[in-house]
């Protein structure tokens, strides 16, 4: 099973280009953080490096963690995958009990000694859970039953994200981390399609009968989320502010941007502004230039993924790459569309450069997870 | 161990260029965002960011005909707080209340209240504001702007009217100038945060203010304040109630002086003046009487001298700024008599020499309407009828025209129309309906009685006809001119449409000339000086108390008229013909003013000569 020691005969690959672009995202993503909420911690905590003190903690561990992790061959973990997908649900379900911690009026964080959010970590368990459980079942993941056993495992814990921590953003997440994994798993392409199809008619519906709306008392504020999508300028005082406040800031940085540090949305007007909001932050100093930058630099990175993927040693770890790539790529396309209003918004942060200590920590230890699949790779004649 | 399949790579391949299909659509949105709405969130975000305080502009200044200032400006501070920025806001209550006498209360409330910048006071002395700025205090501003400033006080203060705490205009030639006074405030931008701290390293932007343009008057300030000082010497010496001057020139309606006393001080327009103050004491005083009376009957209630309310204090003030020579209207008396001669000239029911009878009465109707002299002029012609001031001659005349006619004049003559002068709050005539005169109404209006006009339509319509029948519009304003000394505006008040003819008004002016120079209006004679001229005297409304307004209407020289005076003295005790107190008033300001302006008028010729 796993552990070849052959290291020795064959050359192994080590992906540089992911390295660089992963140890570029996170540097980015401090001088942007300190650069966004210097003012702000400065005003409120009268410590400016407060955010970046934390983060950077937390991106420096991820760093380590992520060296050990791709040290270790990746079929180390299928044995945990059970048991990460337990202790999953179950840290989920401590929201629930005092060790819950309240931030903001959402319940999504646990207090272990240090502050975590489960639904960070339930994403890493998936992809390792869902990767393994293909592998196992097999052929059976083209039948009905096999794809329903799947999608339904992801489900409990989409609708355990959902409802108990009441973070919709992840539970889309982790369901579009599945669903990305038993497509490429399944040779089908048909039910895919349906779901999709159902997935962008249902959306349509919900905008149509919502925009219909006479009034918006009693609405849930799901739905206000679409109305003032639609109109931020006419929400402007509530839903929409923080839309509307984004779109001053990508607005008014202009082509070339006002230059690094030079914001002056971040100054109180814009809120979340180094959280799921650092995006228009990024917009405003560093104008389109650096906005393109930072979405190029992010479909670089899904291209290793894709190329690390493709010549994976087996399917496991393929399915592995599919899923951090399926989490990376949803994550970004999320972010960026609510920001920039294309889509409702929706809490969603950009991986690598929103504050999140949890979220660097974990995605720098699926980035160990890629490379260790990356190294797997015989650089021989195929 | 299973190994990865075509298929699996051929969706690996899918996903990624499904990826890059929607990041290339994010990319086209934020391209869309950032260089198509640039423009417009920029402008929304600036709006929000930018901090908006405005610099007053500088108010263009009043000058008289010679170059005079007669209002001017004068640097002082606005004094704000900016919330956010205050470190210590019991030093800055402390130090504001102490320097610009405010109550604490009132100091504390707007440094305490939220708001992105509050005003504490404006028009504070230049000096305070430098002590305030020495204090170096986070968060309070002192902004230099301008105050008006009237130098000469009281001059003319009825005419130029005062400003208010904005600087606009609130009254008189301040106020209807306005458009070009005012000029355009300036605007200070500046960044702040979110809390409405202000951002240093952003700089300012600053929209220059435009300062309004200077209004040149034909008023000349010497002859205001000779005037004025007639004016109230003969208000002391007759403790008449107030007095009126007009100076114009009747061919052309530029008005060279008007004056109203009691006046008031421009500086300090919301003090009650001391007249105001002892007419307002009189009728406490008479309230006081009446209430004591009353108190006779109902005893227990104490109505001891009680204090002002805002509303009477309010109202004082509005009498106080009245300018009785426009904005009331008084029965003309005998003064009408020339418009009543001029509509019969014209018409040509009466000659100079036609003769005529007066018993000292004449019967109207059923009414016996008394003439001045009550043994009765006895017989006369209408030169010396107009001499006399005799009642019955000019209701006679009246008759000879008709109701018809002499309405039709009036209403020729202009007089039932605003004169359209450049001042707000002209009164407007009032006069019978055509309809409702009768006989009685006819022979009163003849000589000037029951109806009421403001005595700048009586000048002003003297003046048109005595500068050969072209109606003028009376004015003040001649000019505007910039800053730079340029030109702005050159008002034009060009002659109306012609009202008498050329020879009526030839021969009116000899009349005229015979009334001063012979007849009742003889204290208006100026040696060297053909004057001509009219006098009146009519009692107040309602008749019987004893309470008179005497006039006199001049102008110099007779047969060519450069000048008109009007003298109209309110409520005059002991003797109360107008040809006894007021000619003399017109002939002190005539003796005075023609050989000035005649002087003028050589420098000013020589001037063009050379």
């Amino acid at each position: 099973m796993a552990g070849r020691r052959d290291r020795a005969k064959t050359e192994h690959y080590f992906d540089y280009s992911l390295l660089f672009i992963i140890l570029f995202l996170v540097c980015f993503g401090l001088v942007m953080i300190y650069s966004a909420s210097s003012y702000n911690a400065n005003v409120e905590m009268k410590n400016e490096m407060y955010f970046l003190i934390h983060q950077g903690g937390a991106a420096l561990a991820g760093i380590v963690a992520m060296f050990v992790v791709s040290m270790i061959p990746y079929h180390f973990w299928e044995r945990f995958a059970v048991l990460g997908y337990f202790t999953s649900i179950v840290l989920i379900a401590l929201v629930l009990t005092p060790l819950g911690v309240e931030v903001n009026g959402a319940r999504r964080w646990l207090n272990l000694g240090i502050s975590v959010q489960p639904a960070e970590i339930a994403k890493l368990a998936m992809i390792l859970f869902l990767a393994s459980m293909i592998c196992k079942i097999g052929r059976n993941v083209r039948s009905l039953k096999g794809f329903v056993l799947i999608l339904g495992a992801a489900g409990v814990v989409c609708v355990m994200v959902w409802k108990i921590t009441d973070n919709m953003s992840s539970a889309i997440i982790i369901f579009g981390i599945a669903f990305l994994m038993l497509f490429v798993a399944s040779p089908d392409y048909k039910r895919f399609i349906a779901i999709g199809a159902i997935g962008v008619a249902g959306a349509a519906l919900v905008v149509f009968v919502v925009s219909q709306a006479a009034s918006t008392e009693g609405m849930n504020f799901r739905f206000v989320r679409v109305l003032a999508w639609l109109n931020p300028e006419k929400y402007s005082s509530g839903t929409g502010f923080q839309t509307l406040q984004g779109l001053y800031a990508i607005g008014s940085g202009g082509i070339f941007g006002k230059g690094l540090g030079r914001s002056i949305q971040k100054l109180g007007y814009l809120p979340e502004e180094q959280n799921d909001m650092i995006f228009a932050v990024i917009c405003e100093e560093l104008g389109l230039f650096g906005a393109i930058a930072v979405i190029l630099i992010f479909l670089l990175m899904i291209w290793r993924f894709m190329v690390i993927a493709n010549n994976a040693p087996d399917l496991f770890g393929a399915l592995l790459v599919v899923g951090v790539m399926g989490h990376i790529a949803i994550q970004v396309i999320l972010n960026i569309a609510v920001v920039t209003n294309t889509i409702p918004n929706t809490g969603i942060s950009l991986p690598f450069i929103s504050y999140g200590g949890t979220s660097v920590l974990f995605l720098l230890i699926e980035m160990g997870l890629v490379m260790s699949v990356a190294r797997r790779i015989q650089l021989k004649d195929v | 161990m299973e190994r990865s399949k075509t298929f699996h790579r051929k969706k690996i391949v899918t996903i990624f260029l499904v990826c890059l299909l929607i990041f290339c659509g994010l990319a086209v949105r934020v391209v869309y965002l950032m260089v198509f709405q640039s423009e417009h969130y920029t402008q929304m975000a600036q709006e929000l960011h930018q901090r908006e305080r405005k610099i007053k502009a500088k108010r263009g200044r009043i000058l008289d005909c010679n170059g005079n200032v007669l209002a001017d400006n004068r640097t002082v501070c606005t004094i704000s707080v900016i919330h956010n920025q205050i470190r210590e806001p019991e030093r800055v209550i402390e130090v504001l209340c102490r320097e610009l006498g405010l109550s604490e209360e009132t100091v504390r409330k707007r440094v305490e209240k939220v708001s992105s910048i509050e005003k504490i006071k404006s028009n504070v002395d230049k000096a305070i504001g430098d002590a305030i700025r020495a204090y170096k205090l986070e968060g309070v501003k002192v902004d230099e702007d301008y105050k008006r400033y009237y130098p000469y006080q009281e001059l003319a203060s009825k005419v130029l009217g005062f400003t208010g705490a904005d600087n606009q205009g609130i009254l008189a030639l301040e106020s209807y100038y306005e458009e070009y006074l005012q000029g355009e405030p300036g605007i200070i931008l500046e960044m702040t945060d979110a809390r409405g701290v202000e951002l240093t390293e952003a700089g300012e932007d600053r929209v220059e203010p435009v300062s309004g343009d200077d209004l040149v008057l034909s008023m000349d300030m010497n002859i205001q304040q000779y005037a004025t000082q007639l004016a109230v010497q003969v208000m002391k010496a007759k403790e008449a109630q107030s007095v009126s001057i007009l100076v114009m020139r009747p061919d052309s309606g530029e008005i060279l002086a008007m004056v109203d006393v009691p006046e008031y001080n421009l500086n300090d327009p919301f003090t009650l003046s001391d007249a105001m103050l002892q007419a307002w004491e009189e009728k406490a005083a008479e309230e006081e009487s009446a209430a004591a009376e009353e108190k006779e009957a109902d005893e227990g209630q104490e109505t001891a001298a009680r204090a002002m309310t805002e509303e009477e204090k309010q109202d004082l003030l509005n009498r106080m700024w009245r300018n009785a020579c426009i904005n009331d209207t008084y029965e003309p008396g005998s003064a009408f008599k020339i418009i009543t001669a001029s509509a019969a000239l014209e018409e040509g029911v009466v000659t100079e020499s036609d003769t005529f009878s007066c018993p000292g009465f004449i019967v109207v109707d059923d009414r016996k309407i008394r003439c001045a002299k009550v043994q009765g002029h006895g017989s006369e012609t209408f030169v010396e009828g107009t001499m006399n001031s005799c009642n019955p001659v000019f209701i006679t005349v009246g008759q000879r025209l008709g109701v018809d006619r002499y309405y039709d004049y009036f209403e020729q003559f202009g007089l039932k129309q605003k004169t359209g002068i450049d001042l707000p709050g002209e009164a407007g005539t009032i006069m019978h309906k055509k309809e409702d005169m009768g006989p009685v109404e006819l022979a009163t209006v003849s000589f000037g009685q029951s109806f009421q006009i403001t005595p700048i339509q009586l000048a002003t319509t003297v003046s048109s006809l005595i500068n050969g029948g072209k109606r003028v519009t009376p004015h003040f304003g001649i000019k505007t001119v910039s800053e730079a000394g340029e030109v702005t505006k050159a008002f034009d008040w060009s002659a109306q449409k012609e009202i008498l003819s050329e020879d009526t008004s030839r021969r009116l002016r000899a009349i005229l000339f015979q009334v001063v120079e012979n007849g009742g209006g003889k204290n208006g004679k100026v040696e060297g000086y053909s004057v001509g001229g009219k006098t009146a005297t009519s009692e107040t409304l309602p008749r019987g108390t004893g309470k008179y307004i005497s006039s006199f209407l001049g102008f110099a020289p007779a047969e060519d008229p450069k000048v008109l005076a009007l003298c109209i003295i309110r409520v005059p005790k002991g003797i109360y013909y107008g040809g006894q107190i007021a000619a003399p008033v017109v002939r002190q300001l005539f003796e005075n003013i023609l050989p000035y302006l005649e002087e003028k008028e050589e420098q000013k010729q020589e001037g063009t000569g050379q």
